[in-house]
């Protein structure tokens, strides 16, 4: 039987899972659509997987990462629960091991990551601006009437300059309205977009940072050419995208997943009976002190598993079932 | 040795004028544009303020024009702009430029030790000659400072409209080609002569409006989107309640402007404002209070984001609107300024005055007293 | 008589000498309760958007207190130390804080300003104790008591401990100073953006919890500090930013401490400053790992977490490296 690990990124925008074997070759990734409900998506993400493996498999590890890490690495029994910035280093040095800089842009959030001699070596996240992120291109694109899986090919086409202004995606969106008045043509402002975009990420995450290559970009929007050759343009050096690019994360943490097992020796995973399992969040709000936290209550088939959100611990201390947090 | 300076509103004429005068090799920074505040973003911290976004623009324009040395004012805080020199150093540093930066100040008010740095810098120690020059660039710098408030008064009264504008261009035009202060002085001169000639007309319908709180963004009016002009635009008298030359004496001297003004805001911000809060937040409450004495129908108190000592006047501004029956209308301004959002506030704050004054003049029509 | 003592901003500083003072006097002391949501909200709620969090939750601590106290103690505090202001807010909190909150009881607004020199201290404890007694003697007397108790405090401070630490009980306090084999964290920002458990976000916790040792720049002492900074050709004028950027001046040389995390309000004037500097010096002079944490009430904790998780996995990471080198490859002795 082969031994096999699962990677799971569960993202605001999007949830990929992959499952990668014992020589740390990647045999399948699934991305799908998180679309606010993380539970139902890791159900469906590991069904489906189970469905495309062949028996002859067999899940020796498990590893979770992105903003619903938490809540997917209980209902899993991840081996390893890890922030998506050191998950997508692990990833990006897997592919290129002398990487320099990763360039990451996911749907609701950006990175930029430097690695000095294979070690993470000093990081930015953005979670808070919209104009250096994915939704941002989704949303223009959107209002252009164009699918986003064109949008790159379009910029490619540009032969003019449309510099799109404004560091914030309120004032990026007013001022492309305002080319497009103008008369601009569409590839001439998509690229000029994906170049504004570009230099907001820049501005935002670059600020005092040594871009140095080899530099590699991945994440969700890493697909979309017109920003890779944005970026080629601007930093003035190559940029690699790497296979997977779109599911790094899940890959890092993968990785991560088989180093954690080769130490303890064995994995959590509950299997892919999860899948089937049926599970509910119920919240309400404490009343103990003025903080009204709102703690959230796991269940999986009607047994509460997990309980969090409390600032004191009231609550979340309380040893409900045996489940390893990181 | 090639001197830069940060631009603030027309201060760049004047010290041209004494650099010209002192014969010193001296590289005016290109005119504020968007430009020099997208340079100025890129390298400065992203939560510093406007002013030190702009002047950071400015230098890296004149150094890649050649110069080597900048010339700045300082403080002593509380406001970060007294610091804004060694953020900057760093960044330049960072930036691979080597340039040195003086700062003229008088640090706890020794003259003594302002003239080595300003000899140091003019590589000359004829204090005569230095005080002189800087006499007559400084009668200049005044000179600009009346014209400028004479056009944001008298611009919405000409009968014949843009003549005043023409006489101001032209002027400034002059100014900017001339080598020296005579020259300059001769401009001034044709120009205030002009100026004597524009016709004007009585008009009833005028508003008043007066601009408070932070110094660089009311001087500065590529900061500020040209409010002056755009309130004189829309008929409305406007009035400025920072200049350049008050604000050279104090910070080179840290003198107070010694106008009987001066007393005055104090005065009559101390109910709300005990003590100085840093840069001009004492004075925007001071001059909120004197302009409101004054009659005027509104003001608009303009500000940098995260400037801190306007956030203080700016949380007491709500008391003096309502003590004192003065609409204030609060801008912010940031490198994200938009002008089209910016324009709209300003109408329909100007509306909203112009309303005011019809429905206050109708009441006293139909009171008996 | 009842005086309420607002938990906010220098509270954590000045905790004890405001608090023994008042009593020595005779007075009965309310300490606005530990910020929680709703003082956040309502600190929030009544302040202009542009002020930073600590001063919006200053002002929710004086709300909560507003009913229960005859007194609440809101110094002007302008300069603290001879040439060094705090903050242009801070001069003009009283004012703020009048405007915005309406039915307030009496503030004690006395004006702290040492800008020339503490000479006039006396005068200002006279006028503060005023509000409780005439005896200038029992006001002298009860303000040297105070001093003591916040001298003894500000020793324990420099041994390590944390504000927040002094709630504990003994055995914790020695687990989370000591333990051998640890990483050395140096927390940067003003005293009432890190020793607050709430605004912070239990930063502090979160990084002994990993393991670190955590100390911050009220640590170090005056020769640590100082030195460093009389180096740099424009005098500081702020006394917090002194002590954070002399801190992180001397931290950069020192071999033991392996990170430095700035902690900063959005919109602070300070931190803007002095955490460039404190960015670019680190970057130039050492090869410590740094990062900045900017939080104001729309901050969300899960992004915090993520950060810190993700700096605590850099500065271990490179631990590991130094010691042990992988036949694998590079990165898997990351892990």
């Amino acid at each position: 039987m082969k031994k096999c690990y699962l990677g799971v990124d569960i993202g605001s925008v999007s949830t990929n899972v992959i499952v990668m074997d014992e020589d740390e070759k990647i045999i399948d990734t699934l991305y799908i659509r998180t679309q606010g409900k993380p539970i139902e998506t890791i159900q469906k993400g590991l069904y489906k997987i189970k469905e495309r493996i062949n028996n002859e498999i067999k899940i020796a590890g498990i590893g979770t990462t992105g903003s619903g890490r938490q809540l997917g690495g209980i209902m899993v029994g991840a081996d390893v629960i890890k922030n998506e910035i050191t998950a997508h280093g692990v990833a990006a040095l897997h592919f290129v091991p002398n990487v320099q800089t990763i360039l990451e842009i996911g749907g609701q959030d950006s990175k930029i990551i430097l690695l000095r001699n294979g070690i993470l070596y000093d990081f930015a996240m953005n979670t808070v601006c919209a104009a250096g992120t994915g939704s941002f291109l989704d949303r223009q694109a959107e209002r252009m009437g164009i699918p986003i899986e064109e949008f790159g090919d379009l910029a490619l086409k540009s032969e003019a300059t449309v510099r799109i202004a404004g560091r914030c995606a309120v004032f990026a969106e007013s001022d492309m309205i305002h080319k497009q008045q103008m008369g601009h043509n569409q590839e001439d402002i998509i690229n000029g977009l994906c170049e504004a975009l570009v230099r907001n990420y820049l501005n935002n995450l670059g600020k005092g940072k040594e871009i140095k290559s080899p530099i590699i970009f991945q994440g969700g929007v890493a697909a979309n050419v017109g920003i890779k050759k944005a970026f080629e343009k601007i930093l003035g050096q190559e940029v690699i995208v790497p296979p997977y690019a779109s599911v790094m994360g899940a890959i890092g943490v993968a990785l991560l997943a088989k180093e954690e097992v080769r130490k303890s020796g064995r994995t959590n995973f509950k299997g892919f009976e999860v899948a089937n399992s049926s599970y509910q969040v119920k919240s309400f709000e404490c009343d103990h002190c003025p903080n009204m936290c709102e703690v959230v209550e796991f269940f999986r088939d009607k047994n509460m598993v997990a309980r969090w959100g409390d600032k004191c611990g009231r609550w979340s201390n309380v040893e409900v079932k045996n489940t390893k947090l990181a | 040795m090639k001197i830069t300076f940060p631009h603030m509103g027309n201060t760049y004429l004047p010290v041209k004028a004494m650099f010209d005068d002192l014969g010193v090799d001296v590289i005016t920074p290109p005119i504020n544009s968007k430009k020099t505040l997208e340079i100025g973003t890129k390298y400065a911290p992203e939560q510093i303020c406007l002013p030190m976004k702009i002047n950071l623009g400015n230098y890296i324009q004149s150094i890649e024009k050649g110069a080597d040395t900048i010339v700045v004012t300082g403080s002593c805080g509380p406001c970060r702009y007294g610091y804004f020199m060694e953020v900057e150093r760093e960044i330049l540093k960072d930036l691979g430029y080597e340039v040195e930066i003086i700062s003229l100040e008088a640090p706890d008010g020794d003259i003594k030790e302002f003239y080595n740095r300003v000899s140091q810098m003019l590589e000359t120690k004829n204090i005569f000659k230095i005080v002189k020059t800087f006499k007559n660039a400084f009668g200049i710098l005044k000179k600009i400072d009346e014209i400028e408030e004479k056009v944001l008064k008298y611009r919405p009264y000409e009968k014949n409209k843009g003549e005043i504008d023409k006489i101001y261009n032209h002027l400034i035009d002059q100014l900017r080609k001339s080598t020296g202060s005579k020259e300059m002085l001769q401009y001034i001169k044709e120009a205030e002569k002009n100026f004597m000639n524009v016709a004007l007309e009585k008009r009833q319908d005028v508003l008043k409006v007066g601009i408070i709180g932070e110094i660089y963004t009311i001087i500065e009016d590529f900061s500020n989107i040209d409010i002056g002009k755009k309130l004189n635009n829309l008929g409305v008298e406007v009035h400025k309640s920072h200049s350049t030359s008050g604000w050279v004496l104090e910070h080179l001297f840290y003198e107070s402007i010694g106008r009987s003004r001066e007393k005055d805001i104090r005065k009559a911000a101390a109910p709300y404002v005990k003590t100085m809060v840093g840069g001009h937040g004492r004075e925007t409450v001071g001059n909120a209070i004197l302009y409101a004495k004054e009659g005027y129908d509104g003001l608009i108190h303009i500000m940098p984001f995260t400037c801190m000592p306007e956030i203080v006047a700016m949380s007491i501004l709500p008391k003096i609107q309502n003590d004192y029956h003065i609409p204030i209308l609060t801008l912010i301004i940031d490198e994200m300024t938009g002008e089209a959002g910016y324009i709209t506030r300003l109408e329909a704050y100007i509306d909203l005055l112009r309303n005011r004054r019809d429905k206050f003049q109708n009441e006293k029509m139909l009171s008996w007293s | 008589m009842k005086i309420g003592i607002p938990r906010g901003l220098l509270y954590d500083h000045y905790q004890f000498l405001w608090k023994s003072f008042f009593e020595n006097l005779g007075a009965e002391v309310v300490i606005s309760q530990k910020t929680n949501k709703k003082i956040v909200d309502d600190g929030v709620a009544v302040t202009v958007d542009e002020a930073c969090l600590p001063v919006k939750v200053y002002h929710g601590h004086v709300m909560d207190l507003r009913d229960k106290v005859d007194f609440i103690f809101v110094p002007k505090i302008m300069s603290i130390h001879e040439k060094e202001y705090i903050c242009p807010k801070f001069c003009g909190l009283p004012e703020m804080i009048k405007t915005s909150i309406s039915n307030l009881p009496t503030i004690i607004d006395p004006t702290i300003d040492f800008i020339k020199n503490k000479k006039h201290l006396l005068e200002i404890v006279y006028e503060i104790g005023g509000y409780v007694t005439y005896d200038k003697r029992k006001i002298r007397l009860s303000f040297e008591e105070a001093l003591k108790s916040h001298q003894n405090y500000k020793n324990k401070m420099k041994q390590g401990f944390f504000p927040m630490d002094l709630d504990k009980k003994h055995e914790e306090k020695h687990e989370a100073k000591h333990k051998e084999d640890t990483q050395k964290i140096l927390l940067l920002g003003h005293p009432y953006n890190i020793y607050d458990e709430y605004l912070s976000m239990n930063i502090v916790e979160k990084l002994r919890k990993y393991g670190m040792t955590v100390i911050t720049q009220d640590h170090f002492s005056k020769d640590q500090i100082n030195p460093q900074m009389n180096e740099l050709q424009k005098k500081m004028f702020w006394t917090f930013g002194r002590k954070m950027l002399g801190a992180a001046l001397y931290a950069m040389e020192q071999e033991d401490i392996q990170g430095i995390i700035y902690l900063s309000s959005f919109g602070c004037g300070i931190d803007s400053v002095i955490a460039d500097i404190v960015e670019r010096r680190t970057r130039r002079n050492s090869k410590k790992p740094y990062i900045l944490l900017t939080m104001d009430e729309h901050t969300g904790e899960a992004g915090i977490d993520t950060r810190i998780e993700a700096f605590v996995d850099m500065i271990k990471w490179r631990v590991e490296n130094e010691n042990y080198v992988s036949t694998h490859g590079q990165y898997i002795s990351a892990r």
